[in-house]
């Protein structure tokens, strides 16, 4: 019997003001026409607390620019989950900020794209900066945790820093400092957001030193890189073992990346009970535990530690989803990572200019 | 940061709090959920804003039955430190 799972991502809306070139969301992203209606989350939400959520996530996508979010967050907490809401802060007033914590949310997220304002909206697609300014200070005052996500790659983390610096000023409990994972969007700019080695090695240096500088005051978790680590990061804390995804649809995923591997059928929450397809169905099956691994895995110390790294990079890079994670060193298809940072580290990358659309492919609206 | 002191009236942070009863009494807090056992939920549930450091080792060491309160004061009192550094205790 698989465990519970302790945490529900709830995918409510693709829909997003900004357009982040970095974006985790898919390629192929859920019409706002195929969305689960209020009723239809609130189902999700009692049927993730029956099966042992402890955590609800809600994100997008832009989760204000779903109409109902108050009331989605209502009915999470009512069933006991812990509420978040992970939020670039567009759309959010006084009296929507004071009605969500009325309806029970414990804890906002918000993402910074720089602390430069003209980088910032340029690696948003959008002036989305200065208004993340002004409602930060709002949420600081709305008396719930309080967490700043930095989210880090080449064009930017030369001023972690000076983002960290941000991040003090605007006095969260939390900042998270998250180097770019390549999926989605972001993978699609893997090019062109890509650090350096150099910029890598710094930007832990900058990473240790502020968490000794704000220790007690501030906490930094902070997210490495894996195309850069030695061994694969446990993805998701393993297939189908801690959380688990719903897409705007309400197809039910084990992560945020799952739907590019092909030959799998995910289950929707329209037609199947929630326990049903964590428990039962065959996709979340197909990675769980160890019998479906491969070697060098099968004979790894490491396995119970990153259950083989990431089931959706092994399709992305290596074209099976079945095969050890390829930023393991020990991985047969490493090379293919090798190449990668070659490119950027060894030949001159391509040249950015801030500002520059034609740079990078900008996240669009889903249709 | 202030140190902890017999006066200091230690508290859960903004953003975490309590869920489920008996072996499922879990703290919930932005990036996690630990069931927490024995000692560190004494300690935490008497961590309410009200009681002083002092009475919470002073209720602990009844609760333990413990002769030499000063063990007590120094574990909870460097659990207490730990957490307010991960921003799960205010004091």
């Amino acid at each position: 019997m698989p465990e519970s799972p302790l945490a529900l991502i709830a995918e409510v809306t693709h829909r997003c003001p900004l357009h982040c070139v970095y974006c985790s969301n898919p390629l192929q992203m859920v019409s706002p026409l195929s969305e689960l209606t209020t009723e239809q989350w609130q189902r999700v939400f009692e049927q993730s607390a029956k099966l042992g959520v402890l955590h609800a996530h809600l994100t997008g996508g832009e989760p204000l620019a779903r109409e109902d979010i108050t009331q989605l967050v209502s009915s999470a907490r009512k069933h006991g989950l812990y509420t978040n809401l992970i939020t670039s802060g567009i759309g959010l007033s006084e009296a929507r900020l004071e009605a969500l914590v009325k309806a029970g949310l414990d804890h906002i997220q918000l993402s910074f794209q720089d602390s430069r304002e003209a980088s910032a909206n340029w690696i948003a697609g959008t002036r989305a900066h200065a208004l993340k300014l002004q409602i930060a200070p709002m949420i600081r005052r709305a008396g719930i945790a309080f967490t700043v996500n930095m989210v880090v790659h080449r064009q930017n983390v030369d001023h972690l820093e000076e983002m960290i610096e941000l991040a003090e000023s605007l006095q969260p409990e939390r900042l998270e400092i998250a180097h770019t994972q390549y999926y989605g969007w972001a993978y699609k700019n893997v090019e062109q957001l890509l650090p350096t080695r150099e910029q890598v090695r710094e930007s832990l240096q900058k990473i240790a030193s502020a968490q000794k500088r704000l220790e007690g005051k501030i906490r930094i978790d902070a997210v490495v890189p894996d195309y850069y680590a030695r061994y694969p990061k446990a993805c998701m804390g393993g297939w189908g073992r801690r959380q688990v995804l719903i897409d705007p649809s309400g197809t039910v995923l084990p992560c945020h990346a799952a739907s590019v591997i092909p030959g799998l059928h995910f289950e929707n929450v329209r037609e199947r009970d929630l326990e049903w397809i964590w428990r039962e169905s065959e996709s979340f099956q197909k990675f769980r535990g160890e019998s479906w691994m491969p070697e060098p895995c099968q004979s790894c110390d490491r396995r119970t530690e990153d259950f083989g790294g990431c089931r959706c990079q092994a399709f992305m890079i290596a074209g099976d989803a079945a095969t050890t994670d390829p930023v393991c060193s020990l991985a047969p298809t490493h090379g293919l990572i090798e190449q990668k940072l070659a490119q950027i580290n060894d030949s001159a990358p391509p040249l950015a200019i801030v500002g520059q659309e034609q740079f990078w492919t900008y996240r669009p609206q889903p249709k | 940061m202030p140190e902890l002191e017999d006066s200091s009236q230690p508290r859960l942070a903004t953003g975490c709090r309590w869920t489920g009863e008996g072996a499922n009494r879990t703290l919930l807090y932005p990036e996690g959920a630990p069931r927490l056992p024995g000692t560190a939920r004494a300690i935490l549930e008497r961590c309410d804003g009200q009681r002083s450091f002092a009475q919470i080792v002073q209720e602990l060491a009844t609760a333990y039955n413990a002769s030499d309160p000063t063990q007590i004061r120094q574990d909870a009192s460097a659990f207490l430190e730990r957490l307010r550094q991960k921003r799960l205790i205010d004091f």
